[in-house]
């Protein structure tokens, strides 16, 4: 199904979030199957990192608890730990990304997705992330917040 | 001693203040200047920018192979937009991709790993230099190895 997509322009950058998942402050998505959920890195979040050079997901079976280390990502700009925003057990990783990292920036709400996870109990977890309006407003003021320093 | 048998321009990203940036133009120094100084020029990518006319020209005369520090390709597009030939575009970061131990820090001075990096992405050029060679470089491009 196409996703539909709210974005902003912040200076030259035009940033794009997916109304159909959820989100976390972090920039991470979470679209919800049953009691599987798929995660991957919102658009702000890959533009601000920059391309990547490799990212390494937590293996398949490793369980996971909302706040634990889900993935680290090394880009041209930063290292950065990425963190799962549910509690279960990692069902699959995206098994592009091996070869083709880049993938998470040139399509980060489809084939850039980084793992699918088994969640125990997705309604708890669903309360605590971010509706699509609420993660755009508070990445738009973040953006425009960046684009200030010098 | 032998004539080039064709010269090939080398187009690195002009990014300044960013360590891939820099590997790239490293690289380009360590081809033209060292490893094969009699087949290879460099252009400068601002004066491609800047609309320079013996740029522009050499661009549109020779086969280029561009150095790009991101994935923007700031190099790689500008050489087409000047009506030159990409024979090769080499991406920064791929080349990292195959050395993962060369994490390149610094910016005006790369540090150890970026150095051996730039090496790495200038033997990868070479290559391609050598296999593009051909019989005659251009007069006006001759013994001039900055452009």
């Amino acid at each position: 199904m196409m996703s539909i997509f709210i974005e902003t322009t912040v200076d030259k950058f035009t940033f794009k979030v997916a109304t159909d998942r959820a989100y976390t402050p972090e920039g991470l998505w979470v679209s919800a199957t049953g009691n599987q959920v798929r995660v991957g890195l919102t658009d702000y979040l890959q533009q601000r990192s920059g391309d990547v050079a490799f990212v390494e997901v937590k293996p398949e079976g490793t369980a996971v608890a909302a706040g634990d280390e889900l993935a680290t990502l090394e880009t041209i700009k930063v290292n950065t730990s990425l963190v799962s925003p549910v509690s279960g057990r990692v069902a699959q990783v995206n098994p592009a990304l091996e070869d083709t990292p880049e993938l998470i920036n040139s399509d980060p709400y489809g084939e850039g997705w980084l793992a699918v996870i088994s969640v125990a109990d997705w309604a708890a977890d669903q309360a605590r992330l971010l509706t699509a309006e609420q993660y755009f407003k508070q990445m738009k003021q973040q953006a425009e917040e960046d684009t200030k320093k010098p | 001693m032998s004539e080039p048998t064709q010269c090939v321009l080398i187009v690195p990203c002009s990014g300044i203040g960013k360590p891939f940036g820099t590997v790239s133009r490293e690289a380009a120094y360590e081809v033209v200047e060292d490893l094969r100084p009699n087949q290879t020029h460099l252009v400068a990518l601002s004066r491609l920018v800047m609309g320079d006319v013996e740029a522009r020209t050499a661009v549109a005369t020779c086969p280029a192979i561009t150095l790009d520090g991101c994935k923007l390709a700031c190099a790689t597009k500008m050489v087409r937009e000047c009506g030159g030939s990409v024979m090769r575009g080499f991406a920064v970061l791929d080349v990292y991709r195959r050395h993962r131990d060369l994490k390149p820090h610094g910016i005006a001075r790369l540090n150890d790993g970026g150095l051996k990096l730039a090496h790495a992405l200038a033997t990868e050029v070479t290559a391609v230099v050598d296999s593009l060679v051909a019989p005659s470089c251009p007069a006006e491009i001759k013994g001039n190895s900055h452009v």
